[in-house]
């Protein structure tokens, strides 16, 4: 068989091709595009870049947002390293250890969650409180916070070969039947949904246990940095007055995404509104919404360095935060 | 099943499945009701209702435009084998490489490179090629060479042969290949949405729904797959009913098809074999450039030797691989052997009691359908998450394939073989100890390839999903510690034993079937 096109016609069909696209996309945007991969499904969690976009804030910093949802396998860092976000929302802990180990050109230039809402959930009926309390029981944790978990338990001399750790698929049904004594996740989000499934619900932060990391951490390549920070602080501008407002009143605004972004998650707005309340202090603080101050990131690398993982303080960059 | 039964027994059977189910999950019998009985799995879909929608649609989406596609690449690839033996040669790399190639391994890989719908459908599409290409390759060079010798006595090309005799007499095969490749399509893009972000896709909300502790809606996402995909094998096997007027019985491919004997001298058979293993690394690493994927997160077989052999972290990344490996691949190995002794205790039980394997068949399906992502936590409570549980989920993905396949051989032993044990009054089990089971050899060999990477699969992913340990739970980790060299490392790995686990059968399959004179089934 002989291929019908031959290859100079092929070659014009591209070269028309290409050049449509070109015209396609100067014509469709005005404004700068910018965007951004977060760190998880739609979920309450990212409440205030859903009312910053619906507002109109971004806009209004002359950015044209793409918002990348994300999910248990996506790993947000590999979002930005293959271009395909400007920006992500990543865990300090994995971001560092890559620019620690492997070299990855990231700065984190915010956080979203001055304290990580990560903690130990456990039944109310046989509850887990402090880490000690974990000796000899059975905690699920997703693979990618078993690091969190290990500095966790070694800040409170535990020796991690005490508790068995199993994986964790994100379904607290092992939790509510008693299969394991209790597992990490959010705080902000699973004692509800627990608590929907029939019994009581206990927690504690890793925060509160010495693991005194930041969460979705603000990341960019220092490529994008450099070409974008004009946009980047437009960005860092707008999401805090999107998190203001959603934070005015937690129950405001999602029922108001029930058939926009929460529809089809699975997931009830009486959850997405439990969560919205529950986060609320994690992420305020007097310094304003992303702030890493330096006190903050001194507590962040004495934190990391319990695991082995060095961060330094030059992978923080906060002079995009003065500048809003 | 080739001979449907009486239409009353099946439905009465299913029934009374049904009821027990039913009866199981009222009572919450199984796992302290972690088994939702099938009215609550209905009653959460009739409120669930208007979020299946966008994502059923989602995952029809990227399973048909992968199902295009993958097939379009299959036929034209199985064209291209039949027109040159030696393509078919070179490529018999590639062509093991996808059959055996572990999809969880891949998946995280192909979100690295790709982005958007991509992944989805590739995955569709690679779950589409190798059914469609066996059976376009088989149905091309089964054509009636009388027919061909007409059109060559009147001066035709080689492109009129293919033409006028060769794709007519291909098309029954190649939609016999498209019935197995459907459901496969509908899997692979599930798979692939569960690594792909994005936010509809039967897979996604499954994952979205895991947080709920809600197993009614787990099951009830979990069947809807197995639906679309039972649909889309149905349409088919309708359809090839329509066309050719003829139905087949179900057969899996179990081979990457062989070239015919060549001409030549030894040297060439050897350059021709080591460029058909090389031929899968060149295309990998082509692929990386042609996409430009940075480097940090794309490694070509180059960077996974810097990465495990030359590198600053080698010797650390080599010990974490051979611990996972000395965990997974025993396990695997235990696990093919209880898949396929079980496939083998079904098909004599088929031979002998033909009544209860159909009225067990329903069930069969859903298990080589239904994601077991929806069934982990059910299996966790039943199983714990030891030993017993992997072998469980191994046998699970192994046993059907192995069971149609090794069925297969039992029904096609010749009436007249087994007319000589019965005029001398032997039982029906004498039957097939003297005469059924071994002239069922060579499709219990086919059986065993077939389920040799398939074991691994099962393998990896209960330890993914479940134990945390080996192979499974090194991938998982190692995405979450942004180690992209051992993601690609497991990828290649896990791809590598899958391949040398099917060549490990081929070569004891001959050697066997060779001692006793007997024909390997393709």
């Amino acid at each position: 068989m002989r291929l019908a096109i031959d290859r100079r016609k092929f070659l014009k069909l591209g070269a028309a091709a290409s050049a449509a696209a070109a015209l396609g996309g100067r014509a469709a945007s005005a404004a700068n595009p910018l965007s951004m991969q977060a760190a998880w499904i739609n979920d309450a969690e990212f409440t205030g870049y859903f009312v910053a976009i619906d507002n109109g804030y971004y806009t209004a910093e002359g950015l044209d947002l793409t918002y990348l949802p994300g999910g248990p396998d996506v790993i947000p860092e590999s979002t930005i390293v293959a271009g395909k976000a400007d920006l992500a929302l990543t865990t300090p802990d994995t971001t560092v250890k890559a620019i620690a180990e492997q070299g990855a050109k990231f700065k984190i230039i915010g956080a979203q969650y001055q304290k990580n809402p990560i903690g130990i959930v456990s039944l109310a009926a046989k509850p887990i409180k402090t880490p000690q309390d974990l000796v000899g029981k059975t905690l699920a944790v997703p693979p990618v916070n078993v690091i969190s978990v290990e500095a966790m338990l070694k800040l409170n001399n535990i020796d991690k070969s005490q508790v068995n750790i199993v994986p964790y698929a994100y379904d607290p049904t092992p939790l509510v039947k008693g299969e394991i004594d209790a597992s990490l996740d959010f705080t902000t989000n699973v004692p509800f949904t627990i608590k929907q499934a029939g019994p009581e619900a206990v927690s504690f932060l890793l925060y509160d246990a010495g693991f005194t990391i930041f969460n979705d951490t603000v990341v960019v390549t220092e490529e994008t940095l450099k070409n974008k920070r004009k946009e980047l602080v437009a960005w860092l501008r707008a999401s805090r007055k999107g998190w203001d407002e959603n934070l005015k009143d937690p129950n405001l605004y999602p029922p108001k995404f029930a058939d926009t972004w929460f529809k089809g998650t699975g997931r009830t707005i009486e959850n997405e509104i439990y969560f919205n309340n529950a986060q609320k202090p994690l992420i305020e603080t007097p310094a304003g919404i992303f702030s890493m101050t330096d006190e903050a990131i001194a507590k962040n690398i004495e934190a990391l360095s319990q695991v082995g993982i060095k961060a330094t303080k030059d992978m923080f960059d906060a002079s995009l935060l003065a500048e809003i | 099943m080739a001979n449907e039964g009486p239409r009353h027994g099946w439905i009465r059977n299913l029934a009374i499945l049904l009821v027990l189910w039913e009866v199981a999950g009222r009572f919450q019998l199984v796992a302290g009701g972690a088994l939702p009985a099938p009215s609550a799995i209905l009653a959460r879909f009739w409120e669930d209702k208007s979020d299946y929608p966008p994502h059923v649609l989602a995952t029809l989406e990227a399973s048909f435009l992968g199902f295009l596609i993958g097939n379009a690449i299959a036929i034209a690839a199985g064209v291209a084998f039949v027109l040159s033996p030696l393509l078919l040669r070179l490529f018999r790399g590639v062509n093991i490489a996808i059959f055996a190639l572990p999809p969880i391994a891949i998946s995280p890989v192909l979100v690295l490179t790709f982005s958007g719908m991509a992944p989805r459908v590739i995955l569709a599409a690679i779950g589409c090629y190798f059914a469609t290409m066996t059976a376009t390759v088989l149905g091309l060079t089964q054509a009636d060479p009388r027919s061909l010798d007409v059109v060559r006595a009147y001066g035709g090309s080689r492109w009129d042969e293919l033409r006028l005799v060769q794709f007519r007499s291909a098309l029954p095969a190649i939609l016999g290949g498209f019935r197995v490749a459907a459901p496969a399509a509908v899997l692979g893009a599930i798979l692939a949405e569960f690594g792909g972000g994005g936010r509809f896709g039967l897979g996604t909300y499954l994952l979205g729904s895991l947080g709920r502790a809600d197993p009614p809606r787990l099951w009830c996402i979990g069947l809807t797959a197995t639906l679309i995909a039972g649909l889309a094998y149905a349409a088919f096997a309708v359809a090839g009913r329509r066309v050719t007027g003829t139905a087949r019985a179900v057969t899996v491919p179990t081979a990457a098809p062989a070239a015919p004997a060549m001409g030549g001298n030894r040297a060439t058979a050897l350059l021709l074999a080591t460029a058909a293993a090389v031929l899968p690394l060149v295309l990998w690493w082509l692929l990386l450039v042609v996409l430009n994927v940075p480097e940090m997160i794309a490694k070509t077989p180059a960077g996974i030797v810097d990465y495990l052999v030359l590198g600053g972290g080698a010797a650390q990344a080599q010990e974490r691989l051979l611990a996972a490996l000395a965990q997974t691949l025993p396990i695997a190995v235990i696990g093919l052997a209880a898949g396929l002794a079980f496939a083998f205790a079904l098909a004599v039980l088929a031979d002998l009691f033909p009544a209860i394997t159909r009225s067990f068949m329903p069930v069969a399906l859903v298990t080589q359908t239904m994601p077991l992502v929806a069934l982990t936590p059910l299996l966790v409570l039943l199983l714990g998450r030891g030993t017993p549980l992997i072998l469980w989920v191994t046998i699970s993905v192994t046993f059907f394939p192995a069971f149609v396949t090794i069925a297969q051989g039992m029904a096609m032993v010749p009436r007249a073989a087994l007319d000589v044990p019965r005029a001398y009054g032997a039982t029906r089990l004498q039957q097939l100890r003297l005469v059924s089971v071994p002239a069922s050899l060579p499709y219990l060999f086919a059986a065993t390839r077939l389920a040799a990477p398939r074991a691994l699969l099962g393998v990896m992913i209960a330890e993914w999903l479940a134990t945390g340990t080996g192979l499974g739970n090194l991938l998982n980790q190692s995405r979450g510690y942004l180690d992209y060299g051992m993601i690609w490392t497991v990828a290649a790995v896990s791809v590598l034993i899958a391949v040398a686990f099917y060549q490990v059968v081929v070569v004891l399959e001959r050697w066997t079937l060779g001692r006793l004179g007997m024909r390997t089934t393709e």
